[in-house]
């Protein structure tokens, strides 16, 4: 399967549908190579909207994601050894810091916090990366901005966002979009009809809006679109939505069957 | 028999509020008080289905608010008529949103509740409504307050086995005098109990009568199998499945166990004597009143409590060397570059392995107030609050429950936040809510919490943290029956390696009684929680080190 097959359109421009003022606020924030901080739970854009804004801006965007072992050197770089000589290697921060691009550190409070302390002078109004492997500081290329994403509630109280590195961002906050806008990122990227996309956000969102519900996480957009594409490859929409959703959000089988039920109720009478 | 639980969520999304969905006792109709739907017991699913819709809709359109259901109190035929009529009304409007619903054959006669209602108390002709729109009950809406769950006497149909039965079948079959040759071979796991057993004879350890319930005294671990338990043979708590009556199960996440207590006056324990039952704490509270007191001087001493090992890499000094490390190190160094040389692998204490569960007293004998005009109950809510707000910071496990107790089929655990909850402004603004009211009995109320920490917690050390006046009380558990049953339970949870710790704040126990129940180590009295803050560490230190050394009794 090649990529036009999926993107009908076969243009490369991410799609991403603003939803409130996060897109001026994130021009404004280039502009001013502003540092942003994105918050928003599981699914609901937040990478998407990077790339899409990268996309706008014609800037190269890369991407890192957290984990604890992440060390100063993954981001920086480290010397290797090549054939008995040491060379040294940019690291991801390094490459974007020289070639002005927009640097996206996913799920940033999944890494140690001393590791994120090396992006504390890239964050203000210095704007440099010290690289003390090789005893110099770059200054970033005026194109350089930083952006990185965290899923409050999510993680532990332990894993928060230090108090000084929060304050260098300019925070935008996502949400999942309304129920239109919704059912037309569901059904553009899933490459499905409005009214199954339409049966898609509702079920989303009578998950989402459960009071005292037993799940830890909801049916997010990306969730949804996954249904949807299933869908798209000729699977009818009750097994989609029970591959998708339901047995992706519990294991419990009392809460399965109880989606189960409520799944029926609101999909339309075959 | 189908269980009406898996109907829960759709309710809950049709009347657009947390409801629960429970059978009504055989013979009942379908009928809500408002935050529980009950169906038809034993009907087929599509039946029970169809209730739960025109129920839920009911309460999600609001045709069951007080204003409307007062005035039908009394007037069963204005109710019924109204049920039809509104009935219909709701699941026409639901039939937009719900195509289930659209499959229903109900034609709207009326537009708004107000007007089912008037059209009800007229002497018009209406149709009477088909057996699944089941019943109103005006009476039992108006008088549920909605608030809190309370699970009941009448809630949970248990066996109720009275101590005379239980005495009684144990003096029916007297001890008998059996082989101790035979007895060897009793043994289930071979040939090595028996020897154990026969050096322990032999060398006097620990003697053992010739009764059929060889081995069965010792209380830790006793492996031979006996045809009875021994008198300290202790129950096991007895899981409560919410099928078989009206009380909704797991999905909501209520949870009850019968559990045994003992009965120091006969000496042996009464299994599956009381019934907790614990329950998330649904209260609606205003965020507002979510403010909770720092305490610097009980993080500091806290941070140190619960460490387990931590392997840290890259370190200048540990036991074992760090190959990833030495790895860069080399290459550094051929490049040129002097790093430090950080190359070993160190174990640290750093890592939290704490669970704490919080329980606090939230019965009516805290009410007592202090000259400030603050109840024992505020004090202890506050150092619940600040406890749990500085464990959590630090990273360990907490839970809060409150308990109380209605007597012993109906001893409530409230959780305030479960293990896997954050303790958000929600959370906060509930416990400063809790209202204090009914008995104390807290060995069940410890025996149930225990439970939930053995299995909730996930950490290697477990503390137990109980903010009561220390004041054992209930129907037919005072005095010194209760305190020996409280003190049994601790000892429980100690071989089961909970340590508990005891908090008495802002009351005026006596400290011998106290001392009595929750062992000299176990409990700390003083007027507020910052008295008691700089000497945290050594209470929970002095508490988990109980464990390590088992007390001779």
């Amino acid at each position: 399967m090649t990529v036009s097959d999926i993107r009908p359109s076969a243009e490369n421009t991410p799609f991403y549908r603003a939803v409130g003022d996060e897109v001026e606020v994130f021009r404004a924030a280039a502009r001013r190579g502003l540092p942003v901080l994105l918050k928003g739970p599981t699914g609901c854009g937040k990478t998407r909207f990077v790339e899409a804004m990268a996309h706008e801006l014609g800037r190269d965007l890369i991407t890192v994601a957290g984990h604890e072992d992440m060390t100063s050197a993954d981001l920086v770089g480290r010397f290797l050894l090549k054939g008995g000589e040491t060379v040294w290697v940019d690291g991801p921060l390094t490459r974007a810091v020289r070639d002005g691009a927009i640097f996206y550190l996913d799920e940033v409070v999944e890494a140690r916090q001393d590791t994120t302390v090396v992006i504390h002078p890239l964050a203000d109004h210095r704007r440099e990366l010290p690289i003390d492997r090789l005893g110099t500081t770059l200054r970033a290329a005026p194109g350089f901005q930083l952006v990185i994403s965290y899923n409050p509630g999510y993680q532990s109280v332990l894993k928060n966002l230090k108090e000084s590195t929060r304050q260098r961002f300019v925070a935008i906050e996502l949400g999942f979009p309304p129920a239109d806008i919704e059912i037309q990122v569901v059904s553009r990227e899933a490459g499905i009809d409005t009214e199954t996309a339409a049966a898609l956000v509702k079920l989303g969102n009578a998950i989402r809006n459960l009071d005292g519900s037993p799940l830890g996480e909801v049916a997010s957009t990306r969730m949804l679109i996954l249904a949807g594409g299933l869908v798209a490859e000729g699977l009818n929409l009750r097994s989609a939505i029970r591959s998708a959703v339901v047995q992706v959000l519990s294991d419990d089988a009392d809460v399965v069957r109880a989606l189960d039920e409520l799944v029926d109720a609101l999909l339309p009478r075959p | 028999m189908t269980t009406p639980n898996r109907l829960r969520l759709l309710a809950t999304y049709v009347a657009g509020r947390s409801v629960d969905v429970a059978e009504a006792p055989i013979g009942d109709p379908a009928h809500t008080n408002g935050h529980v739907i009950f169906v038809s017991a034993g009907a087929p699913l599509e039946q029970q289905r169809r209730e739960i819709l025109v129920q839920s809709a009911l309460l999600g359109a609001g045709s069951l608010d007080a204003r409307l259901v007062r005035r039908l109190r009394g007037h069963p035929v204005v109710a019924r008529r109204y049920l039809a009529l509104e009935g219909s009304r709701v699941l026409t409007d639901l039939a937009d949103r719900l195509p289930l619903a659209a499959d229903l054959d109900v034609t709207a006669v009326t537009t708004s509740a107000d007007e089912s209602l008037a059209r009800a108390r007229t002497r018009s002709d209406i149709p009477d409504p088909p057996a699944w729109f089941g019943v109103l009950k005006p009476s039992q809406l108006v008088s549920s307050t909605g608030i809190v769950l309370r699970a009941t006497d009448n809630d949970v149909a248990a066996p109720n086995v009275s101590p005379r039965d239980a005495t009684d079948e144990d003096e029916e079959d007297g001890p008998t005098e059996g082989s101790k040759v035979l007895r060897l071979f009793q043994a289930p796991l071979g040939g090595m109990a028996a020897v154990a057993n026969f050096l322990r004879n032999i060398l006097g350890g620990s003697r053992s009568e010739a009764d059929e319930s060889a081995g069965a005294e010792l209380r830790v671990r006793a492996i031979r199998r006996a045809q009875r338990a021994g008198p300290l043979a202790r129950p096991l708590p007895t899981r409560i499945h919410f099928t078989s009556d009206d009380r909704p199960g797991a999905a909501l996440g209520v949870n009850g166990a019968l559990h045994p207590e003992w009965d120091v006056f006969a000496d042996r324990y009464r299994p599956d004597w009381c019934r907790v039952i614990d329950f998330p704490l649904t209260a609606t509270a205003d965020v507002s009143a979510a403010g909770v007191a720092r305490d610097d001087a009980l993080r500091r001493r806290l941070c140190r409590i619960g460490l387990g090992p931590k392997l840290l890499r890259a370190r200048p000094d540990g036991d074992e060397l760090d190959i990833e490390a030495l790895v860069d190190l080399c290459v550094d160094l051929r490049s040129g570059y002097s790093p430090p040389e950080n190359v070993y692998v160190e174990r640290r204490k750093l890592a939290r392995n704490l669970g704490v569960l919080i329980l606090i007293d939230a019965s009516g004998s805290a009410t007592d107030t202090d000259p400030d005009g603050l109840a024992v109950h505020d004090h202890q809510r506050r150092a619940a609050a600040t406890l749990a707000v500085t464990l959590e910071e630090l990273g360990d496990r907490v839970a809060v429950y409150a308990f109380r107790s209605h007597g012993r089929h109906a001893v409530h655990l409230m959780a305030v936040k479960t293990f896997d909850q954050r303790f958000g402004a929600t959370g906060r603004a509930r416990l400063n809510r809790l209202a204090p009211s009914g008995f104390t009995r807290l060995g069940a109320g410890i025996r149930g919490a225990g439970e939930i920490l053995k299995n909730q917690a996930g950490t290697p050390n477990r503390l137990l943290v109980v903010l009561s006046d220390g004041h054992p009380y209930d129907d037919g558990y005072e005095g010194r029956y209760a305190q020996a049953d409280t003190a049994r339970a601790l000892e429980e949870l100690r071989a089961d390696g909970v340590a508990c710790l005891c908090l008495s704040i802002g009351s005026d126990t006596d400290v011998e009684a106290l001392g009595r129940v929750f062992g000299s180590a176990g409990f700390a009295g003083a007027a507020t929680l910052s008295e008691l803050s700089p000497r945290m560490d050594d209470l929970f230190v002095a508490a988990l080190g109980e464990l390590s050394a088992p007390q001779p009794r």
